[in-house]
């Protein structure tokens, strides 16, 4: 029973990382209709941002702010070059588009800090075994800040004037104009938004999975299966689905192969659009005519 | 193959592929192998771009199945190289059935990103498969030799190459001139206006889909026999990324496209691998990824149709759609007096001259007038807490022409809408011809010999007036996917289509528009080209979702005089319209609908001194007592009336 707790605790950690990631999409998606493929390098990129500025010689927690800053404009300015010029933006521009930005921004990471994968020092703290259960400090960090994360972006989107604005702009584009939002705008900070959650995930999942060019390619598909999970617009159902897919994959790399953890996340994808084909994703069902 | 430019690049190609390399350095002619083998699989995602609208990112999963097949079917099996190419091939395009099965039924970017995890599964299954090699994979494939001759050196092997690409251009070319393609570019444009003309959108997509996982198996094939090993490498993201590149460069859907693409993409790929290490020293694996990013981001911003549409405006040429026939308001409205002519073999009796007059579009076999085709039963939508449509019920008989109308907002889209299957009924049953179809996609509805228009246009706007109705010739035609490829077969059914689309056209009186793109058309000659898409379709029952607004008051009299005429042959048609005097003079019978409610159905002059229909048109208030009784009375005797 100590191996599932143990698999379950390892999980959630890894889910976490997912969950954070999978409100990037939705954060993106919610506002305007773009699945963001560079999703993914976001979180590449911090972890490779603050492990060269660990390398020269800053401190950690200030390592981490320059990864976010340095993510967080590098969202805005994809956001600004490559999606506002594109006046008719359709889903196969967008998968395209963004996938043109993350496969850019993957060799850009190459040609600077090169092939090799490694790790941001673990944030401070000491394992311990519960009942069994090794649990390491840098797990709990990964919960701990992803549930303050997570809830800081569910208060802004329920809570706060601007985030009701953002959404209003999604579902309603032309009343939201009336009122004074501009859908860009809401797009640029929609990224900013997306940018900060993925390079949050980039900084925590670093110690524990490593950091490479090219990391990014399966965190951001596994960050969009937990989105589908959720419907791709709720913020809420992709943590849950982030975590789900997680544990999922704890257990099939535990219990039955570790070689077969990456493909889980496409099992997954398949059964759940299988199961409710359409349904996963009400608000888009219906074509107006 | 049907244009003289296909012939011409066809020419144009096999000089190069047979006599290029005896002109160029080996290791020219090697990059243009590589060139050619991602150019066949590149067609084939192009043509999945171009005509299903949807995008693979992990089409080297493709690629890799075809070449590990062959690999395993030659090394192991000691399979003939022809025999093993055709299993390479199936079994490419049977995985990606199992893919897009599920996954084409639904909104583009989950195909993208499922076949992006495929790409990850298929390398992690290569990698832990120890009967695929595992890590390194499967060696010693031979190169191939047919007629004693071994097909070894890069020249050789491009002399294998160059019927093999030819052919795989010609199939591809044929399917997007062809009615397959026509119904996928009217999807891309429209897809709820081409699955009410019958497009089964879903099987369609699947199909190219299929074929385009053969293409990719196809160059996975000949990758295989080249390199002389297969490692899971085959299926990397670079190489997905690759074809991607090569498909978007030469512009989506178009044949010629990709194989440029292959050529410019393969030669800048390796001169970044060559040059990159020099301006960054120490750079090593995937740099040329740099370049591909770049570029695919640039086009996508800037040049959306790839080097096709470059080519286009360096050379002057002109895509039908980009307005180089001058709109023409001045003819707006005007009627050309012969347009009105009745094409004869449609008609059944009566002089064609006289507009008004006899009987059009006549069937064999379409049900007697007066027999019932549809019977709404209970229909009811809700969104959330609002009824938009409550409890409708009446029935359409055929030969009669019946008109909902009602204010703004009661419902008489919504009820065409789930009569017609573009959106799902919350209750209630939708019957045609004696079948259920409540709840049934579209092109179910257009099967049962029924089809509509739309009050906000849904124009095919990439392609011409005579484009937009050969499209609703599509369920009367019948070349499907592997003879549209092979060409031969299509061409007199295409010239029968053709005829057909033009007597359409000349029926609603665009004879003079015929060939102009659908997008340049004024607003109410648009929605006359729709009603001839719609008849093209040759219905026996047709609902007009505002057939007369932005017409042309001798337009709607033309309009009015063709819809009693196919009321004579037989036709049953139902129209919204807003326009109440030209309902009342038209219609056999009105239905009333007020706040989704059927509040009247009558003849036009029981509907002119309905008291109920009064009120909801004055806008009486329910507190006024005898009014709000006499409404209700009215609408259940109504309701009776209508069973």
């Amino acid at each position: 029973m100590s191996d599932f707790f143990q698999l379950l605790v390892a999980g959630l950690s890894q889910g976490a990382i997912y969950a954070l990631i999978a409100m990037g999409f939705a954060a993106i998606f919610s506002v305007s209709e773009i699945i963001n493929l560079a999703q993914g390098e976001f979180a590449a990129m911090a972890g490779l941002v603050a492990l060269s500025a660990t390398g020269a010689g800053l401190p950690l927690p200030m390592a981490m702010m320059v990864a976010l800053l340095t993510v967080g404009i590098v969202a805005v300015v994809m956001q600004r070059l490559t999606i506002a010029p594109v006046k008719k933006m359709t889903t196969l521009t967008s998968i395209i588009l963004t996938l043109g930005v993350s496969t850019a921004l993957k060799a850009l990471m190459l040609l600077i800090y090169g092939p090799e994968a490694r790790g941001l020092p673990a944030l401070p703290g000491s394992n311990f075994v519960v009942a069994g259960v090794s649990i390491r400090a840098q797990d709990l960090w990964i919960l701990g800040i992803t549930l303050v994360v997570a809830s800081a972006v569910v208060f802004f989107y329920d809570r706060t004037v601007l985030g009701k604005a953002l959404r209003a702009c999604a579902e309603q584009p032309v009343a939201a104009r009336l009122v004074g939002i501009s859908p860009r705008k809401a797009t640029t900070l929609a990224f900013l938004i997306a940018g900060l959650l993925g390079a949050v995930a980039g900084l925590l999942a670093s110690p524990i999975s490593l950091t490479q060019w090219d990391s990014g390619l399966t965190l951001g598909l596994k960050g969009f299966v937990a989105a589908t999970l959720g419907g791709l617009v709720s913020i809420r159902a992709a943590v849950f689905g982030g975590l789900l897919l997680g544990v999922l994959e704890a257990l099939v790399a535990g219990y039955i192969d570790s070689g077969f953890r990456d493909a889980v996340a496409f099992v997954v994808l398949i059964v759940v659009l299988v199961a409710r084909p359409g349904g996963v994703f009400n608000r888009q069902a219906q074509a107006r005519v | 193959m049907k244009k003289r430019s296909d012939v011409v690049g066809v020419v144009l190609l096999l000089l190069v592929l047979l006599v290029g390399p005896l002109l160029v350095p080996v290791s020219v002619a090697g990059a243009a192998v590589y060139a050619v083998i991602y150019a066949v699989a590149a067609i084939g995602l192009s043509l999945l771009m171009g005509l299903a609208g949807q995008v693979s990112l992990g089409h080297a999963a493709f690629f890799a199945v075809g070449a590990y097949t062959q690999a395993i079917l030659v090394t192991r099996y000691e399979v003939n190289g022809v025999l093993a190419a055709v299993a390479a091939v199936a079994m490419a395009m049977i995985v990606g059935l199992l893919v897009g099965l599920p996954l084409l039924r639904l909104r583009g970017h989950y195909l993208a990103l499922a076949t992006l995890g495929l790409g990850i599964i298929v390398t992690v299954v290569a990698i832990e498969t120890p009967f695929l090699g595992a890590t390194s994979g499967i060696f010693g494939i031979q190169k191939p030799d047919f007629g004693g001759r071994v097909y070894d050196s890069p020249d050789e092997y491009l002399w294998l190459l160059a019927p093999v690409i030819v052919l795989g251009i010609i199939l591809a070319r044929n399917l997007v001139d062809s009615r397959i393609g026509r119904a996928l570019g009217a999807v891309n444009d429209s897809e709820v206006a081409a699955e009410t003309l019958g497009v089964d959108t879903f099987r369609l997509r699947l199909k190219v889909f299929v074929l385009s996982a053969g293409y990719a198996g196809l160059a996975g094939v000949f990758f295989a026999h080249w390199l002389a090993v297969v490692n899971p490498n085959a299926a990397n993201f670079a190489l997905s990324v690759e074809f991607l590149l090569i498909a978007v460069l030469g512009g989506l859907g178009t044949v010629w496209g990709a194989v440029v693409g292959g050529f410019a993409v393969e030669f800048l790929d390796e001169g970044l691998r060559d040059f990159i290490p020099v301006i960054v020293p120490g750079a090593s694996g995937e740099v040329q990824l740099i370049g591909f990013g770049v570029i695919l981001t640039l086009v996508m911003i800037f040049l959306p149709g790839g080097l096709h549409q470059a080519f286009r405006a360096v050379t002057g040429l002109r895509a039908p759609r980009s307005g180089s026939v001058p709109s023409a308001p001045a003819s707006e409205g005007r009627i050309d007096p012969d347009q009105g002519k009745i094409p004869t073999n449609l008609t059944s009796q009566g002089s064609p001259e006289s507009v008004g007059e006899g009987a059009l579009l006549v069937r064999e076999g379409r049900p007697a007038p007066g027999t019932t085709l549809l019977e709404v039963q209970g229909l009811t939508k809700r969104y959330g807490g609002v009824v938009a449509v409550d409890d409708v019920d009446f029935d359409v008989a055929a030969g009669e022409i019946m008109a909902l109308i009602g204010p703004n907002g009661a419902g008489k889209t919504t009820c065409f809408n789930m009569i017609s299957g573009v959106t799902a009924p919350s209750g209630g049953s939708v019957v045609l011809s004696g079948q259920r179809i409540d709840g049934r996609k579209p092109h179910v509805f257009a099967r049962h010999r029924a089809t509509r228009t739309f009050q906000n246009l849904q124009v095919f706007s990439s392609s011409s007036v005579l484009g937009n109705v050969m499209v609703g010739r599509h369920l009367r035609s019948r070349v499907g996917l592997v003879r549209s490829m092979l060409g031969f077969a299509a061409r007199t059914e295409e010239r029968a289509i053709v005829a057909a689309a033009r007597q359409m056209i000349g029926m609603v009186g665009l004879a003079e528009d015929a060939d102009r793109p659908a997008a340049d058309l004024p607003f109410g000659r648009q929605r006359l080209m729709e009603v001839a898409r719609a008849l093209a379709t040759e219905p026996d029952l047709l609902l007009l979702d505002e057939p007369m607004a932005g017409l042309s008051g001798a337009e709607r009299r033309e309009l009015a005089g063709l819809l009693r005429r196919l009321r004579s042959g037989g036709m049953a048609i139902v129209l919204v319209e807003h326009d109440v005097e030209a309902v009342l003079a038209l219609a056999d019978r009105v239905a009333v609908l007020d706040d989704g409610a059927l509040i009247a159905l009558g003849q036009p002059d029981e509907i002119r001194t309905d008291p109920a229909v009064l009120a909801a048109y004055l806008g009486v208030e329910d507190d006024d007592p005898e009014a709000a009784a006499a409404v209700r009375d009215l609408a259940a005797e109504d309701a009776e009336g209508a069973r």
